[in-house]
C-alpha cells in the first residue's frame, strides 16, 4: 500500500516534469519526484522492523536497516544542492524570460537550423 | 597500492577547492594533479592482476581496478592535460580550473568504482561540475544549456536510485555483482540511469546540443571523457554480469546507427562532432571486453577534434567549402579525421580492428555500417580547401594541446601492433573509400535536415519512459529465457522507426 503511494508519488512528479510549461514548476516536480525516492529508501530500510538500530542489551530483532537510510542522506544534500544551483541557474534567466515558459526561453536560445 | 589509490581519489578534492585560495597558481596545481592522474594510470598498468578492495563492510565502498580502468583513466588524464594546455594563455579565472579538477577526479571516480552508490556520488558530483563549466560564460544560451543537462542527468539519477536500492534489497549490498539475481525492474531502472548519463541511443540526444554549445575546452572535455564517466559502468557490469552482455552489445550496435544516421547530414561541424561522440560510445559498448582501448584512442581523437573545430573560421561546412583554411591546422584536422576513420598509422585503426574482431556474429553488418557512415561524415573535414595563409592568430597552447593528443594516438598503436596484417590493413581502406565515393556522389550535395525535434527538452524527458519501457521488456524478456537476443533487436528497430 505505502509502496503503491511512494510510487504515485514518484510518477506525479515525473509527469509534472513533463507537462508543466513553467520552469520553476518543473524543479519543484523534480523536487516532489525526488521526495518519492527518498521515501521509497526509508520504506525498504523499514522492512525489518521500526527500531532505532543502537547497540544495547535488551536486543530486538525488528530493527530498521541503517544502511539505505544513511546513503539517502548523502542523496538527500546532493538533491539539495543541485536544486539550489538549479534555482540560481533560473534566477539568471529570469532577467531575460519573465515568464520562464520553457518552449519560450528554448526558441530564444537554441541556434536556428542552418 | 590501497594508500595510493585512495590519496589519488582525494587529492583533485583537496586541490581543486585550495585552487580557489591561490588562484595565481591554479594553472600549475591543475597541471599537478593531471599529471598525478597520468603515472596512476601507468602504474595501473604494471599491475599484473586486478586489484580490488572494500572500504568498511560489504555494503561499504568497493573498488575494483584493472587495465579496463587503467585505459579509461589515461584517457581522462591526457585529455585533461591537453585541455590545460589549450586554457593555459587564456584568461580563464580560477574558478575554471576548480571546476576543470573536481570534473577530472569525479570522472576517476568513476572509474573504479564497482558499487552503485559510489558510483551516484561520483556521477552527480560529474553533473555539478559539468553544469558550472558549461554555464561558465554566463550567456542566457549557456545558463539553458547547462540546466537543460542538469535537469536530464538529474532525472535519469532519480530512476537510477530507484533501481540501486531494488538491488540492495535483493542483495543487501550495492556492489556491481548484485545485478545478477536483482529483479529486472532493478536493471531496468538503473541501465536508464547510465544510459541516459552517458549519452546512449535515444536518451542521449541531449548531447548534440549540450556539447556543440559549449565553449571549446569544455566540449572537449564533455566528449572526451565525461560520457565515458556513464559508459564505463556498463562496460563493467557487463563484463562482471554476462546476463547484461547482450543487452549492452544491443545498445551499442543500435546507438552507432543513430549517430551516425544523424552525423551524415548534419552541416554544422561541432554538432557533427557531437553525434559521432554517440554513434563512437556505441563502438565502445559493442565490445565490451576491449572498449577500454576504443574508448582511449575515442577520447583523443575527439577532443582534438573539437579543439580544432573551435579554431576554423566558421561552424557551418558550407561556408567552410569556400575558406581556405591555414595548412598545419587542416593537417592535424585531417590526421584526427583519419584515425577516427580507422586508416592504418593511427591507432583508431587498431581499436576499430580489436572491437570488429570481438563482435557477435549479428552485431557485425550494424558495426560495419557504422564504420562506413563514420568514413562518410569524416570525407566533409577531409575535402576541405587548404592553403598557406600564414596568418597565424592560433596560440601555442593550442598546438601543444594538439601534439599531445596526435602524438598519444600515433604511440597507442603500440597497444594492439598485431592488428597490422595484410587482411586488417585492406578492409578499412575499403571501408573509407567507400566513404569517400558515398560522399562525393551523394552526401556533398545532400540537402536532407533531420528533425530536431527529438532534441526538444521536453521530449527528452518523455523519451526517458519510453526507454524505461524498452528496458523493462528487454529485461524480463532476459528473466523468462524467452527471447532471442535476435528477436529483440528486431523490435528495437520497429521501435526505433516509430521514433524517429
Amino acid at each position: 500500500m505505502l509502496e503503491a503511494f511512494i510510487f504515485a508519488t514518484i510518477l506525479s512528479g515525473f509527469f509534472g516534469l513533463v507537462f508543466k510549461e513553467n520552469l520553476m514548476m518543473k524543479i519543484i516536480s523534480m523536487d516532489v519526484m525526488s521526495t518519492g525516492v527518498i521515501a521509497y529508501y526509508v520504506l525498504i530500510s523499514s522492512r525489518n522492523g521500526l527500531f532505532t538500530p543502537i547497540f544495547s542489551d535488551n536486543t530486538t530483532n525488528n530493527y530498521a536497516d541503517p544502511v539505505p537510510q544513511a546513503v539517502i542522506l548523502t542523496a538527500i544534500v546532493i538533491g539539495l544542492s543541485i536544486q539550489a544551483l538549479m534555482l540560481v541557474g533560473v534566477m539568471k534567466l529570469a532577467q531575460n524570460n519573465p515568464t520562464l515558459e520553457t518552449k519560450e526561453i528554448e526558441k530564444n536560445n537554441t541556434p536556428m537550423k542552418s | 597500492m590501497k594508500a595510493l589509490t585512495i590519496i589519488w581519489i582525494a587529492l583533485p578534492l583537496f586541490i581543486g577547492f585550495s585552487i580557489y585560495l591561490l588562484p595565481r597558481i591554479a594553472r600549475y596545481l591543475a597541471l599537478g594533479v593531471a599529471i598525478f592522474s597520468l603515472g596512476y594510470a601507468l602504474i595501473i598498468f604494471n599491475l599484473t592482476s586486478t586489484f580490488e578492495f572494500k572500504l568498511l563492510d560489504n555494503f561499504g565502498v568497493i573498488l575494483v581496478i584493472d587495465n579496463l580502468s587503467g585505459f579509461f583513466i589515461l584517457t581522462n588524464a591526457l585529455v585533461t592535460l591537453a585541455v590545460l594546455f589549450y586554457c593555459w594563455q587564456s584568461d580563464k579565472t580560477a574558478f575554471f580550473y576548480t571546476q576543470i579538477i573536481i570534473l577530472h577526479g569525479s570522472v576517476n571516480a568513476t572509474f573504479i568504482c564497482a558499487d552503485f552508490i559510489s558510483l551516484y556520488v561520483a556521477l552527480e558530483v560529474i553533473s555539478i561540475a559539468a553544469f558550472l563549466l558549461i554555464a561558465y560564460p554566463r550567456s542566457d544560451r549557456s545558463i539553458w544549456v547547462a540546466l537543460r543537462y542538469l535537469f536530464v542527468s538529474n532525472t535519469a539519477m532519480l530512476f537510477y536510485l530507484v533501481g540501486a536500492v531494488l538491488v540492495y534489497q535483493s542483495h543487501h549490498s550495492f556492489s556491481f555483482v548484485g545485478l545478477r539475481g536483482s529483479p529486472p525492474e532493478a536493471m531496468a531502472l538503473i541501465f536508464l540511469g547510465l544510459l541516459a548519463k552517458g549519452g546512449i541511443f535515444v536518451s542521449g540526444l541531449w548531447l548534440p546540443l549540450t556539447h556543440s554549445e559549449s565553449e571549446t575546452p569544455v566540449s572537449a572535455m564533455l566528449s572526451g571523457v565525461v560520457v565515458k564517466a556513464g559508459v564505463y559502468p556498463l562496460v563493467r557490469c557487463a563484463l562482471m554480469v554476462s546476463e547484461v552482455d547482450p543487452i549492452v552489445r544491443i545498445f551499442g550496435a543500435t546507438t552507432s546507427l543513430l549517430g551516425v544516421g544523424y552525423a551524415v547530414f548534419e552541416k554544422d561541424s561541432k554538432r557533427m562532432l557531437a553525434f559521432h561522440t554517440v554513434s563512437q560510445l556505441g563502438f565502445i559498448l559493442a565490445a565490451p571486453e576491449v572498449g577500454g582501448f576504443y574508448a582511449l584512442t575515442h577520447g583523443l581523437v575527439k577532443s582534438s577534434l573539437f579543439l580544432i573545430a573551435g579554431i576554423l573560421p566558421s561552424r557551418n561546412l558550407k561556408e567552410l567549402k569556400h575558406m581556405a583554411i591555414d595548412t598545419p591546422i587542416w593537417i592535424a584536422l585531417v590526421m584526427a579525421s583519419f584515425s577516427i576513420s580507422g586508416f592504418p598509422l593511427l591507432s583508431g585503426f587498431g581499436a576499430k580492428v580489436l572491437t570488429m574482431k570481438n563482435l557477435l556474429p549479428w552485431q557485425v553488418i550494424a558495426m560495419n555500417i557504422a564504420a562506413l557512415g563514420t568514413a562518410i561524415s569524416f570525407a566533409k573535414f577531409i575535402f576541405l580547401p587548404h592553403a598557406r595563409t600564414g596568418e597565424s592568430h592560433v596560440k601555442a597552447g593550442f598546438w601543444s594541446a594538439i601534439t599531445l593528443l596526435l602524438g598519444g594516438l600515433i604511440i597507442a598503436n603500440g597497444i594492439y601492433y598485431e592488428a597490422y596484417s595484410v587482411n586488417n590493413i585492406i578492409k578499412p581502406l575499403i571501408t573509407i573509400f567507400l566513404g569517400w565515393l558515398a560522399y562525393h556522389l551523394f552526401f556533398q550535395k545532400a540537402i536532407i535536415q533531420l528533425s530536431r525535434t527529438a532534441e526538444e527538452f521536453n521530449h527528452l524527458i518523455g523519451v526517458m519512459s519510453l526507454v524505461l519501457i524498452l528496458l523493462f521488456w528487454l529485461f524480463f524478456g532476459l528473466g523468462n529465457g524467452l527471447q532471442t537476443t535476435a528477436n529483440s533487436y528486431l523490435s528495437f528497430q520497429i521501435l526505433f522507426h516509430h521514433i524517429l
